[in-house]
């Protein structure tokens, strides 16, 4: 009090009765609610779970077989679907033998019919895709399969986008293109669309017809088929480069949408460079990080090294083998252990670990870590591969 | 029955972090449930391309300099969480979309400085802002004196040398400065910071509001440099250091009771045994979903029923390609608000047709290494104060968003001459729903239960322990005693932390 000598007099006395009466007055107000049962759970709560399931069941309802792509496209039904923006994916769950394994594949359907209960995806077989071999080797109708609510950030948003796309997809990246082609030719996407399709071959399209349907219900949809190994009349050929773009694009500015393997990000982002495309006009689908580091820019490891991985789990803690040509998350999903991953592009984040000791690599291409978990020592295990024992923090589900 | 804890924290948010890092630096077991996959609640962040966006803090306020910390810079001193910080270069700047009296002001932060402008803008205005500070002055020092009592008031005392606090402190804002005769135009200028309680002058305690915008005026207000994430990741760490447990995606899906008290929380991975439960989440919630009814009491049932639910978020989060140089962006935080008339604000908050409120953030003035050289990250955040978002159906919700925003944007442009709409590279729109999904806030509430006038701080400061029904359960953060906000919930999180400890001792 010694240095205050500035007073102010506002009021008279009356005020003192009227801070006297500030705890009567709540205890009144508290005692008068309602003795109603309490919830904390209101519709706008009910729509995020509705809108953000962690799990969704749907049942195999219809495969449709593209040999030549080494793909099958899947009808998957459910009751009361997650809504989806064309160009997003759906993390899918697979119990193989004791392991507990997620890939993230892209929705190619109408978003409109997931409110009918129904979701579609492509499927590719890929070279190190054990997963997808497994889905194409096992799934059958009438089959239960587990997801969660649909993920991703690969869709049309005319806040940022132009209003007219070309989409460049490289092999089973069809899918995004698809869903977008089939919501504009569907009315609830509005937008033109361009797709530029690269195969190897003819026989390698996939969801062909699924792509002329959409091209001929809207002038909106356009389709060009582009063959890298075979020359076809009425086909593009050779690779997808700059003046082939500029040659289906319009003379407005437009945004480019690539979805494919990461070998044509590279070659067909640089393409985009000499049209003088920025970041803002060129989105990319995340792609999933390698199964292998081998060959990764940057890394210097061993793929043969053989690990030990010990897990802090929530009241538990495990240890399992670990290879060192496989990523982190690899180790943790063969020992049965949900970590929660989405994505498996080190873009999402849903597996974000702590690390408590050891080393690892994680390639810059899949690094998309906040600054103060890159700072601190967490990492995402989808993306990242050990160079050492490692223990970690995992919060699993 | 897995392990048994001295306390176990429910919500890993500001305020669950820090009450679990003062019970673990005291030596307590504590073990903190995170529901979400990562720690902070809307202390975080997320990245999308080239950009690492701020989710949910504009200024920490309260935290003051080496020379004059604030209360969260001692506490983040005294828990040990070291963190690299930005300072806010000024106050604010408001604009007024349809206001008779002002129309567009920056103010900068500083007492001294403060009035100067004051008096440039409303001349006239000096001697009821000189006033105005002298009041602050006095209602800091009560409040530091009703800290240090901790709940052990002396009314003698109150009367004696804090008779000014004990005047004012029952009013709302705009009756104090009627009869500080502060001009109207002040007035106004001076409630720019309303928005971030969402309650509006006519029914906002002046007490809250004041000392608010006191320890911005003297301590200024900073960020850290790598969003609110890395507070929570700091904190996280520290926690663990100390001994502590967090185990995120696990849900506290019950809270077991028998004579009158916890005994265990219940999860998927098993129940945990504990005698003190401290809530950083709603007591609609822990009360209504987490508890069998029969375990409630009834003034308990109706307590949480008579609270008023706080304003529901929305923010739009933009990376632009461009730098704020190139776009023209000088200022840190606008405000824009139709008038300030708040009450008739708070009306139109209620609405879609209606809601101009923005109160807008351009990141790289405080933080200019936020985002990469050449660009720009800013959010608009506006609120709602009625369940309209209710009424969206499914297959509208992006529509709906999106429309949101793009008004935010227009609203910008036309008001500071700055359209950053076609430099958009990055978007995220977050709803009342985003922050129900990610926070499990009930309604996707941002600021918990209104502080309307008879819910004030103070009150509920006064009420601090009768506020106990149920013994063993106490809140933390939001829905806590000291209100929303960063500041508060991180200051709220060491005072819970403290009582529990006492309740410990005392065995309560």
């Amino acid at each position: 009090m010694a240095d205050f000598n500035f007073k102010v007099s506002l009021f008279g006395f009356m005020d003192m009765l009227k801070f006297k009466k500030i705890v009567p007055l709540r205890r009144e107000k508290l005692a008068g609610g309602e003795n109603t049962p309490l919830t904390g759970t209101f519709p706008i709560n009910k729509m995020a779970e509705y809108l953000h399931p962690k799990h969704q069941t749907l049942t195999v309802k219809e495969i449709r077989d593209y040999p030549g792509a080494g793909a099958k496209g899947y009808v998957l039904e459910g009751e009361s679907l997650a809504p989806f923006r064309a160009g997003q994916y759906l993390p899918v769950e697979l119990e193989i033998g004791g392991s507990v394994l997620h890939r993230a594949y892209t929705l190619c359907s109408d978003p409109a019919d997931a409110a009918k209960g129904r979701y579609e995806l492509g499927i590719k077989r890929t070279e190190d895709g054990f997963a997808s071999a497994w889905i194409l080797d096992n799934w059958k109708p009438g089959d239960q399969i587990t997801v969660a609510g649909p993920e991703g950030q690969c869709y049309y948003e005319p806040l940022r986008d132009e209003a007219y796309v070309v989409g460049i997809a490289g092999g089973s990246g069809i899918t995004p293109l698809l869903s977008m082609a089939r919501a504009i030719a569907a009315g609830t996407e509005d937008f033109d669309l361009t797709i530029l399709y690269g195969c190897r071959r003819e026989e390698q399209i996939m969801f062909r017809e699924e792509l002329e349907a959409a091209a001929a219900a809207t002038e909106r949809v356009k389709v060009v088929y582009i063959l890298s190994d075979e020359e076809r009349p009425g086909y593009e050929h050779g690779f997808i480069t700059a003046a082939l773009i500029e040659k289906y694009a319009p003379k407005a500015s437009y945004s480019v949408f690539m979805c494919g393997p990461e070998a044509m990000y590279r070659f067909v982002g640089g393409e985009c460079e000499k049209l003088g495309l920025d970041k803002k006009h060129v989105r990319c689908e995340a792609v999933p990080a390698p199964a292998s580091p081998e060959g990764l820019r940057g890394y210097t490891g061993d793929v043969s090294g053989e690990y030990t991985l010990t897990l802090r789990l929530p009241g538990e803690e495990r240890r399992v083998p670990m290879k060192g040509g496989e990523s982190v998350l690899a180790a943790i999903e063969r020992a049965g252990i949900r970590a929660n991953t989405k994505c498996r592009a080190g873009e999402c984040g849903f597996c974000r670990a702590k690390l408590l000791s050891g080393e690892y690599f994680a390639p810059e291409a899949f690094d998309h870590r906040r600054a103060a978990d890159a700072a601190h020592g967490y990492i995402h295990p989808c993306s990242t591969y050990p160079l050492s024992d490692m223990t970690l923090l995992l919060w699993a589900e | 029955m897995t392990a048994k804890y001295d306390a176990v924290v429910i919500g890993a948010g500001n305020g669950g972090l820090t009450a679990a890092a003062t019970l673990a630096k005291a030596g307590k077991k504590v073990l903190v449930l995170e529901q979400h996959n990562t720690p902070g609640g809307f202390a975080s962040s997320f990245v999308r391309g080239r950009f690492e966006f701020e989710p949910s803090l504009h200024e920490l306020c309260d935290f003051g300099t080496e020379e004059h910390p604030g209360d969260v810079r001692r506490l983040f001193d005294e828990l040990g969480v070291k963190l690299d910080w930005c300072p806010v270069p000024d106050a604010f700047r408001t604009i007024l979309i349809n206001d008779p009296d002002v129309k567009d002001y920056t103010m900068p932060f500083g007492t001294k400085a403060f009035v100067d402008k004051m008096e440039e803008y409303v001349p006239g205005s000096r001697p009821s802002m000189e006033k105005f500070i002298s009041l602050c002055e006095d209602l800091d020092r009560a409040t530091a004196y009703m800290s240090a009592a901790s709940g052990n008031v002396d009314p003698k005392v109150m009367q004696r040398e804090h008779a000014n606090f004990l005047k004012c402190a029952p009013y709302p804002v705009s009756v104090v400065l009627d009869a500080l005769k502060m001009p109207k135009a002040a007035q106004k200028i001076l409630g720019s910071y309303w928005c971030y309680i969402g309650v509006d002058l006519e029914r906002l305690s002046f007490f809250f509001y004041a000392i608010m915008v006191y320890k911005y005026l003297i301590g200024g207000a900073c960020v850290p440099a790598q969003r609110s994430h890395s507070i929570s990741v700091a904190l996280t760490d520290r926690i663990l250091e100390l001994g502590g447990e967090i185990w995120c995606s696990t849900k506290a899906e019950k809270i077991l009771m028998k004579d009158g008290r916890p005994y265990a929380v219940r999860t998927a991975k098993g129940d945990i045994e504990t005698r003190h439960v401290i809530c950083c989440c709603s007591p609609h919630a822990v009360f209504g979903d987490m508890m069998d009814a029969a375990d409630v009491p009834e003034v308990q049932r109706r307590d949480t029923n008579a609270r008023e639910f706080g304003m529901r978020g929305f923010v739009a989060y933009v990376g632009l390609n461009r730098s704020p140089e190139e776009l023209g962006l000088k200022d840190y935080s606008y405000f824009i608000y139709n008038s300030m008339d708040t009450a008739d604000e708070c009306r139109r908050v209620g609405a879609f047709e209606t809601n101009d409120v923005q109160a807008t953030i351009c990141l790289n003035i405080a933080n200019p290494h936020c985002s990469p050289a050449g660009t720009t990250t800013m959010s608009f955040t506006t609120f709602f104060n009625s369940d309209v978002w209710d009424s969206v159906k499914p297959e509208d919700y992006v529509k709906t968003k999106r429309a949101v925003a793009a008004h935010m944007f227009e609203v910008f442009a036309e008001q500071t001459g700055v359209d950053i709409r076609p430099y958009i590279e990055e978007i995220e729109i977050a709803t009342p729903a985003t922050l129900a999904r990610y926070t499990l806030n009930p309604k996707g509430v941002m600021y918990a239960y209104a502080g309307n006038e008879w819910d004030s701080l103070l009150a509920r400061l006064m009420m601090l322990s009768e506020d106990v029904k149920v013994p063993g359960i106490r809140f933390a953060g939001a829905y806590g005693p000291r209100f929303y906000g960063f500041s508060s919930t991180y200051v709220c999180g060491e005072l819970i932390g403290k009582l529990t400890m006492a309740d410990m001792k005392e065995d309560k």
